[in-house]
């Protein structure tokens, strides 16, 4: 009886305690407690001492430390799951915690102090919703030339969406809509934003780029609303190509977003406005672009939506040598052989030769401050950075193996199937 | 929640890592305590694996909100990725300790004690997630996992196909419960099992392994039984002339082996010849030991035809060769594995 009067008391005494350390509204740093100090150490000589480290978790906890007092607490438990101390204490220490009570604030003298501000001028004014911002909004000066090489990705896209938009009669005689996107796929790093913006380019219209950032909200429709808007942005500036980049974000499968409501709302929602768009006639063209079109939920790639795919694989070995080339413009060369690099740059992206060229250009900045005087790059520079760099697609490729296997009954990766059969090493 | 919190979660959901991580952090610069971003930030981490830095954000919010069952629940996951099990455990159970009846803190807690190695309580903890929450495919996802690392595969295969009544797309449960089917030596149960795991989930890797694993074990079967039908034939007679003997035992071989074989495929779905095709073409021993296997059979045919039974001499070298092939690549794989 007396020990549970003891403990009576004490479960009485200690919240006002905490009470006072929140009201103060911060933890002050404790003092250096002798007392304290000796116990802790020796709790951590002897952690399995259940009494020991209670009381030490109730001194922690007398002096305001009640995350510490908590772990110390939670380790008894660990130790004597039953004891009725421990779980008093823990109750004790959790009710503190999560009921902090709300600081002191003295609103007359705070009112005081801001009476002789100015208000701020138009303050009166309400603030208009934020309107989406919508990235790079530009209007394109390259064109389908200034692709270095993939002269089978610019055929392609010349037969299966330029040719169709520049002859939109010759197309119609043939049956062919002009409604519905152009969906790019492939590693990451192979240029497909830039593909998108010479197709603007080519088409003469403006390149609205849109990411997941220009969308996402986290009030309830407000996503939505966002999309809604860049769709009826891009319909005021026609004739205008709107580049979807990484659409799997924007359109995953909504199977996998059965947590996610708000998510899949925007799948619906960007469903609704692929379908509300009329062909090459509102002057709005679709294009996206993912890394992972096995994840881009299958409504989006039915007719009228999504329905052209084009693979763009790393560059050929034209493409490697324009980049290669573009990327050594500005830095300073002597006899350097591309095409044994080309030769050596099989299945990198673009990103990884101007990689190669970054890399390259610090061992020659090296050698040239080591040396004290200005040495040019070379090709055994480049080399030596091409042994050091693995490509990035590796890891692509393994999973779009596996994508073939699986996912390809439809024939839809005919396309990645045929190029994964020709390199097998990949 | 913060807008940016939200975003942050949004992101992480999409499994868009460093976008959220950046998010996480330019949001953190204006409000480095704020307990929901950091735990945000955990999260983001521990998705991307990036787990020593996960825990230095868990160890901040576990400062800022102490009481938060959420910083608790990362925490212990983070430790246990970095294989600090006792700490993990003690993070889970302070998490469950501080909300006993939130599903996520008993998952959080019955992960870290799977790993720590404590089957029997993690199966403890498992059961008590089911009932809190029921009608989660998680929930039984996570009871079936346990389950099956315990070795009760009663128990595994029930809750996974209650998780494939609850979420019939639920590409993970395929997959194990296929595993489960090859460990219970079905393996051609265990492949139709894999096929639909990958149509469901086309990007899911391990499943062309796996199927690589059950492709093997069939390759397997067939050698046993090809060393028995090669005995039978070597003690059905005598001779280096050619015999009725031979020939007949050869054809009944050869029957005998289409039966099996159709007995396996029978019930295969329509997609598995591209899923075996690409399947032999990423491992080079296995696509090794089907060929020799298939030269085996067409070595009984000629038998069959020409009725010379010292012919079988060759199967029993190929056998014997593939015996050999297969200790050295799973002793191989294995030390690799193990490195």
């Amino acid at each position: 009886m007396l020990s549970a009067r003891t403990n009576v008391s004490k479960v009485e005494c200690v919240p006002l305690k905490l009470a006072e350390s929140h009201r103060i509204g911060i933890l002050d740093p404790m003092p250096d407690d002798a007392l304290l100090t000796s116990l802790l150490s020796a709790v951590e000589a002897a952690p399995g001492d259940v009494p020991l480290r209670l009381h030490v978790a109730e001194l922690l906890a007398d002096r305001g430390r009640l995350p510490e007092a908590l772990a110390h607490c939670t380790q008894a438990i660990t130790h004597d799951a039953a004891n009725p101390a421990a779980l008093a204490l823990l109750h004790r220490l959790t009710s503190a915690i999560s009921t902090p009570e709300p600081p002191v604030f003295d609103w007359t003298s705070a009112e005081e102090q801001v009476a002789d501000i100015e208000p701020p001028e138009f303050a009166h004014v309400e603030d208009p919703a934020p309107a989406p911002t919508i990235e790079d909004i530009e209007r394109p000066t390259v064109t389908l030339a200034d692709v270095g090489g993939m002269e089978q990705v610019k055929e392609r896209l010349e037969l299966a969406f330029l040719g169709p938009m520049r002859n939109p009669q010759l197309a119609k005689a043939f049956g062919k809509t002009l409604a519905g996107g152009l969906l790019l796929y492939g590693p990451p790093g192979c240029g497909k934003t830039f593909l998108a913006r010479a197709v603007a380019g080519e088409l003469g219209a403006r390149f609205y780029n849109v990411g997941i950032s220009d969308v996402l909200d986290m009030y309830v429709g407000a996503s939505e609303r966002n999309l809604s808007q860049i769709f009826d942005a891009a319909r005021r500036n026609a004739p205008c190509v709107l580049f979807l980049d990484e659409i799997d974000a924007l359109g995953q499968k909504r199977s996998h977003l059965a947590h996610s409501t708000s998510m899949r709302n925007v799948v619906n929602q960007l469903l609704s406005e692929m379908d509300s768009l009329g062909g090459a006639g509102d002057g709005v063209f679709v294009l996206g672009a993912t890394n992972h079109p096995w994840d881009v939920d299958n409504a989006l790639r039915r007719p009228g939506r999504f329905d052209r795919m084009l693979l763009v694989l790393p560059p050929d070995a034209a493409a490697r040598a324009s980049i290669l080339r573009y990327h050594l413009r500005d830095r300073p060369v002597a006899q350097i052989d591309v095409d044994k690099i080309v030769r050596a740059t099989e299945h990198f992206s673009g990103a990884d030769l101007a990689h190669v060229c970054t890399t390259a250009a610090e061992r020659g900045l090296a050698a040239s401050m080591r040396a004290g005087q200005l040495r040019p790059l070379t090709t055994a520079d480049l080399e030596a950075a091409v042994r050091e760099i693995r490509p990035s697609t590796g890891p692509w490729f393994s999973t779009a193996r596996t994508v073939t296997a699986f996912g390809n009954a439809d024939g839809s990766y005919d396309d990645l199937a045929a190029y994964l059969r020709k390199n097998k090493k990949l | 929640m913060s807008t940016a919190a939200q975003r942050v979660e949004y992101l992480r959901e999409l499994g868009r890592f460093d976008d959220a991580e950046r998010e996480a952090r330019t949001a953190l610069a204006a409000e480095p305590q704020d307990a929901t971003l950091l735990v945000a930030l955990a999260a983001v981490l521990l998705g991307a694996g990036r787990h020593a830095e996960g825990l230095a954000a868990a160890d901040a919010a576990t400062a800022a909100a102490p009481q938060d069952e959420r910083v608790h629940r990362l925490r212990g996951l983070l430790l246990s990725y970095m294989g600090r099990h006792h700490e993990a455990v003690q993070a889970g159970y302070t998490a469950v300790s501080l909300a006993p009846e939130e599903p996520y803190a008993a998952t959080g807690y019955a992960r870290v004690l799977q790993r720590a190695g404590r089957l029997t309580d993690a199966m403890t903890v498992a059961h008590r997630l089911v009932a809190l929450a029921p009608n989660s495919a998680a929930s039984h996802f996570l009871l079936a996992d346990v389950a099956s690392d315990l070795g009760d595969r009663r128990t595994a295969r029930a809750s996974y196909a209650e998780v494939l009544r609850l979420d019939p797309q639920h590409a993970a449960a395929r997959h194990d419960l296929a595993v489960l089917d090859a460990r219970s030596h079905r393996p051609a149960r265990a492949l139709a099992g894999l096929v639909d795991a990958g149509t469901m989930d086309p990007s899911m890797p391990q499943v062309l392994q796996t199927v690589t694993a059950v492709l093997w074990q069939l390759s397997w079967r067939l050698r046993m039984w090809l060393a028995v039908a090669t005995v039978i034939a070597v003690f059905s007679g005598s001779g280096t002339e050619p015999s009725w003997s031979a020939r007949i035992t050869a054809a009944a071989i050869l029957l005998a082996s289409a039966a099996l074989a159709w007995l396996t495929v029978r019930d295969l779905p329509a997609g598995t010849r591209p899923v075996v095709r690409a399947a032999l073409r990423t491992d080079g021993p296995l696509r090794f030991t089907w060929i020799a296997t298939g030269v085996c059979l067409a070595v009984y045919a000629v038998v069959a035809v020409t009725g010379l039974r010292v012919l079988v001499v060759i199967v029993w070298l190929a056998l014997a060769l593939l015996g050999w092939l297969t200790l050295g690549v799973r002793i191989v794989r294995s030390a690799r594995r193990r490195g």
